[in-house]
């Protein structure tokens, strides 16, 4: 019996439980007020073990795809629940849950309004991104895609900070907007290969088969470009991102900047470069030139800003136009290097989302300007905040360097002036990482400190576990450079053999 | 007629003799209750009944009424909006001894008897028949607005004189299309000559149709009259009308390729009615109007598909036309339950800032079934807006597919808005007391249930319904034979 299905909707189930466990009656039953968060906790708990034993678990078929799920759903379309498991996506799942569970334990247990409602919605956004993660049946994945839109939008727009309603229709239109442009994508490549085959089927490894013209291919593809570069996000259609991110609850920055964006670089990886390789290598020069001007836009916007959740969004932009030139250099190293990337940004990102928002918990502020040296005050957290934010700059001996190492290595051989220019966010991601440090934990202490806390060592321990990720990708990335690639479809888990050449 | 060619199917009969059975009771003595629940033991006899017939027709005769699986899946919607919107005025019409309310219940029951009869219809006659009841009895619904009076006037006037006109040109049509064919045969009217006056025909009987739909650019009653009828009474405009009517359009057209000059047409027609409805939408802060406006753009969104023959075509049309039907109902059965007596009735969207607070089970199911209208997973909306994109792309129709995306993101942004309302800081005067409704809160939880399971598992809906191509050659000679033996 293979754990996919139970990875996936084990979360949602989990949800539906901590919801009920908050109903005023259950709650004086259980006498616990943190009910939902207890079970949250234990359901991602689970949901590890559960991962793990996927992984350790022997790959009963030969190849990459080590693990295969499929039932029909709707055989009158050719719609099956089908889901398979590479490289790629286990590794992207492992960083889901090493990021969403320092998120419940560090900052979902203050939440005190409607705690049940919002460890439902939160547990279902996960259900969603490992959906997306697993599915290889394309209308599956679109369920997915828009399934963890809708959580997500209600914990920003009903738990967030002060604008959160205006930023949460936005970052909803922006995604599902452009969710529609890939859907008629998906509709076109399925109805192609119903023309050609006489087969209506949505089943990826079959369609990536599909022989298209080199114009249509294009178009194809632009529709799935065009609502993963929304999520990734991709300078012109980013601007739902500073804001989404800003106003969202920090548990839900955390999981927004740490997971929900791969699923656009992830969607690219499976999608874009693996069923229209040709079109892909033909539109690289475009999506190359829009992932430098990424890096720079992103990096010289993020100097500017005083608030840090802010400047952590912007950063973001900056590292994630890295992956889009890595994906799009057409090389294995480049492809690598933005899974790495991927990998490392989800971890240093997702801790200093953690981290500013400890500090706006204690301080009710997240502007640079009032907080001060916190250094004197809160010597742990502050050295969290200082390792992370030198590992998001790009130390060498750190994840991030590992990943943009790569992919600068990997853009000098296609193009050198690109690479020049890209690495010239590393001397911006320098600036602002040191602006943000100088600012918060390394200036003068205000006139008038507040009283606060330091991070306990329960939590120091959480953020050590990911400070020690971060190291061992930085230092010792070959592991799982070999272990996150991902598969190409011709070769099916279902089988173990080639389905046809592509 | 002679008796041994009658054909006509049971539920036309069961909702005929309902009718008389009440309009009987409410002579001998006035009860809102008993009229109540006469009227849905009728609509569960009529439910009972679909499929049957009685008489038989001798084959290659017209008939006045058809019986197919198209019909019986329409008459089967028709007649269950209408037990769930006689669920939702239970309350207010059996609770409120001021205001003999037998004549809701009685127009309810005429009303859905002539929804009905447009359904079966294969014949002008019966058609307009139906129209009419359908019409008559929807002016009396929409002016029994007790708490708003002159506003339900207002609409009922506004109402009566744009129907008659709309049916005026209908019946001119209908005319014109007899002159050319000497059949009241109710499809596209085809004959040897004279394709000016066919395609004025033609224009004019879908000129008419298009006004009871409410498609733009003859949508401007909608809204109005919707905003000034009870609630439940909006909702049976939003639904039994245009279900009705669009499953006659759906039989007018058949399901084969349009005649050129409608290639043309209708896509404009499309195009307006999408961009118009969503457009309209945006500006609203009356909840009623909003849903008038959002089903005229669901009215685009499902001409998409009837536009578009194909493989595809007649399984989307129906789970849309399910889609459709569950979700609004269920926004106008949420509606219903939050408004009491005395208090703010749920038609301002700003009555109802902060529910998922102050009454977190209506706020979640609302959210669902607008999220289903809006099309967004889990809801069973998905796969219907999911379907037409399908079909629209096997026929590519590039610029329709265009302005459904388009239409749809705009749509995302005023459903959201409600959402977001929602999810504001309730003000504590405003909370309305809870009172005990047990019939709309069965109603909201089944239709609830109806949405997310439609949405998981969509397949079982996915049917082939729709009726045949209607018009082929062979079957016209049939007609002109038995006309003239």
């Amino acid at each position: 019996m293979s754990p996919l299905p139970a990875l996936v909707l084990l979360p949602f189930l989990g949800g539906i439980a901590a919801w009920l466990a908050d109903r005023p009656r259950a709650a004086t039953v259980l006498r616990n007020r943190e009910a939902p968060w207890r079970i949250s906790l234990m359901v991602l708990v689970i949901e590890t073990l559960l991962l793990l034993a996927a992984t350790l678990r022997p790959s009963i078929h030969n190849g990459p795809w080590t693990d295969h799920f499929s039932v029909p759903w709707i055989p009158a379309m050719g719609i099956a629940f089908r889901l398979d498991m590479d490289g790629l996506s286990l590794s992207l799942i492992w960083l889901t849950l090493i990021l969403s569970l320092p998120a419940v334990l560090l900052a979902t247990r203050q939440v005190k309004t409607n705690a049940g409602a919002f460890h439902f919605l939160f547990l279902s956004t996960i259900t969603g991104i490992i959906g997306t993660f697993l599915a290889t049946d394309l209308f599956l994945f679109f369920f997915f895609w828009e399934l963890m839109l809708v959580p997500m939008f209600v914990l920003i727009s009903a738990w967030g900070h002060e604008d959160r309603q205006r930023a949460a229709i936005k970052f909803f239109l922006f995604t599902q907007g452009s969710g529609l442009l890939m859907l008629l994508s998906i509709l076109g490549l399925v109805i192609a290969h119903y023309r050609a085959t006489n087969v209506l089927t949505f089943d990826y490894f079959i369609l990536a088969a599909t022989p298209l013209s080199p114009s249509l291919s294009l178009l194809l593809m632009s529709g799935f470009f065009i609502a993963f570069a929304v999520k990734l996000p991709v300078v012109p259609v980013h601007v739902w991102l500073p804001d989404a991110h800003t106003q969202a609850p920090t548990a839900c920055s955390v999981l927004l900047a740490g997971v929900l964006l791969k699923t656009g670089g992830y969607g690219m990886i499976r999608f874009n470069v693996m069923l229209f390789p040709e079109a892909a290598s033909r539109f690289a020069p475009v999506a190359m030139a829009l992932g430098v001007a990424g890096i720079l836009y992103g990096a010289w916007l993020s100097c500017a800003q005083n608030d840090i959740k802010r400047l952590i969004a912007y950063s973001s932009i900056s590292h994630l136009g890295f992956v889009l030139l890595g994906i799009f250099t057409g090389s294995q190293t480049g492809m690598q290097g933005a899974i790495i990337q991927m990998l490392a940004h989800g971890l240093s990102t997702g801790a200093l989302f953690l981290i500013a928002g400890s500090i706006q918990d204690r301080l009710h502020t997240r502007d640079m300007r009032q907080i001060g040296g916190l250094w004197a005050a809160m010597p742990r957290l502050s050295g969290a905040g200082l390792f992370f934010a030198v590992a998001s700059l790009g130390m060498p001996g750190l994840g991030n360097f590992a990943g943009e190492f790569l992919v600068l290595f990997a853009t000098w051989h296609v193009s050198p002036p690109m690479a020049v220019l890209a690495a010239t966010g590393l001397v911006l991601a320098a600036i602002y990482s040191l602006r943000m440090v100088n600012g918060i934990f390394l200036a003068a202490p205000l006139a008038s400190p507040k009283p606060v806390t330091d991070f306990p060592a329960g939590q120091m321990a959480v953020l050590g576990c990911v400070m020690a990720f971060l190291l061992v990708l930085g230092l010792y990335p070959q592991p799982f450079v070999t272990f996150s690639a991902p598969s190409p479809p011709a070769v099916t888990a279902a089988t173990g053999e080639g389905v046809s050449p592509p | 007629m002679i008796v041994h060619d009658l054909f006509l199917p049971s539920p036309l009969l069961a909702l005929s003799a309902g009718t008389m059975v009440l309009l009987a009771s409410i002579a001998w003595r006035r009860s809102a209750a008993r009229s109540l629940s006469i009227g849905l033991i009728t609509f569960l006899a009529a439910l009972a009944l679909t499929g049957r017939h009685v008489g038989s027709a001798p084959p290659g005769t017209v008939t006045l009424f058809i019986q197919d699986r198209w019909a019986d899946y329409n008459g089967i919607l028709i007649v269950l909006s209408s037990i769930s919107i006689l669920l939702m005025s239970w309350r207010d019409l059996a609770r409120d001894p001021a205001h003999p309310a037998d004549e809701s219940a009685l127009l309810l029951l005429t009303g859905t008897l002539g929804a009905v009869a447009m359904v079966f219809s294969a014949n002008y006659i019966p058609f307009f028949l139906g129209l009419e009841i359908l019409g008559i009895s929807l002016l009396g619904l929409v002016a029994s607005r007790r708490l708003r009076f002159p506003e339900g006037c207002e609409a009922a006037m506004k109402y009566l004189i744009l129907s008659g006109l709309s049916s005026a040109i209908l019946l001119f049509g209908a005319g014109l299309a007899y002159a050319v064919t000497g059949s009241l045969h109710f499809t596209l009217p085809v004959a040897a000559g004279s394709p000016g006056i066919q395609t004025a025909a033609t224009i004019m009987i879908l000129i008419g149709i298009f006004f009871k739909l409410s498609a733009v650019p003859f949508h401007l009653w909608l809204p109005d009259v919707m905003e000034g009828a009870p609630v439940p009474v909006a909702a049976f405009i939003a639904m039994v009308s245009k279900i009705a009517i669009f499953s006659s359009l759906v039989r007018f057209f058949g399901t084969g390729h349009l005649p050129f000059y409608m290639q043309s047409l209708m896509p404009a027609v499309i195009i307006l009615t999408i961009l118009g409805g969503n457009l309209q939408a945006l500006q609203q802060t009356s909840f009623t109007r909003l849903l008038a406006c959002s089903s005229i753009a669901h009215v685009g969104y499902l001409l998409i598909a009837v536009l578009s023959p194909g493989q595809l075509q007649s399984g989307v049309i129906t789970i849309y036309l399910a889609a459709y039907t569950a979700s609004t109902l269920g926004v106008f059965a949420i509606i219903s339950a939050f408004g009491s007596p005395g208090h703010p009735d749920g038609t301002e969207i700003a009555d109802w800032k902060g529910l998922f607070s102050t009454r977190p089970f209506l706020a979640v199911t609302l959210s669902l079934m607008l999220l289903s209208l809006a099309g967004i997973p889990p809801g069973i909306g998905f796969f219907a807006k999911f379907g037409i994109i399908a079909t629209g792309v096997e026929r590519q129709h590039d610029l329709l597919l265009a302005v459904l995306v388009t239409g749809s993101i705009i749509g995302l942004y005023y459903y959201l808005n409600i959402i977001r309302v929602m999810t504001g800081a309730a003000t504590p005067l405003m909370v309305p007391p809870r009172t005990r409704q047990p019939e709309l809160t069965v109603l909201v939880t089944v239709l609830t249930i109806i949405v997310i399971i439609g949405g998981l598992f969509p397949a079982r809906l996915l049917r082939p319904l729709l009726p045949a191509p209607a018009m082929t050659p062979p079957y016209q000679d049939v007609m002109k034979a038995s006309r003239s033996g």
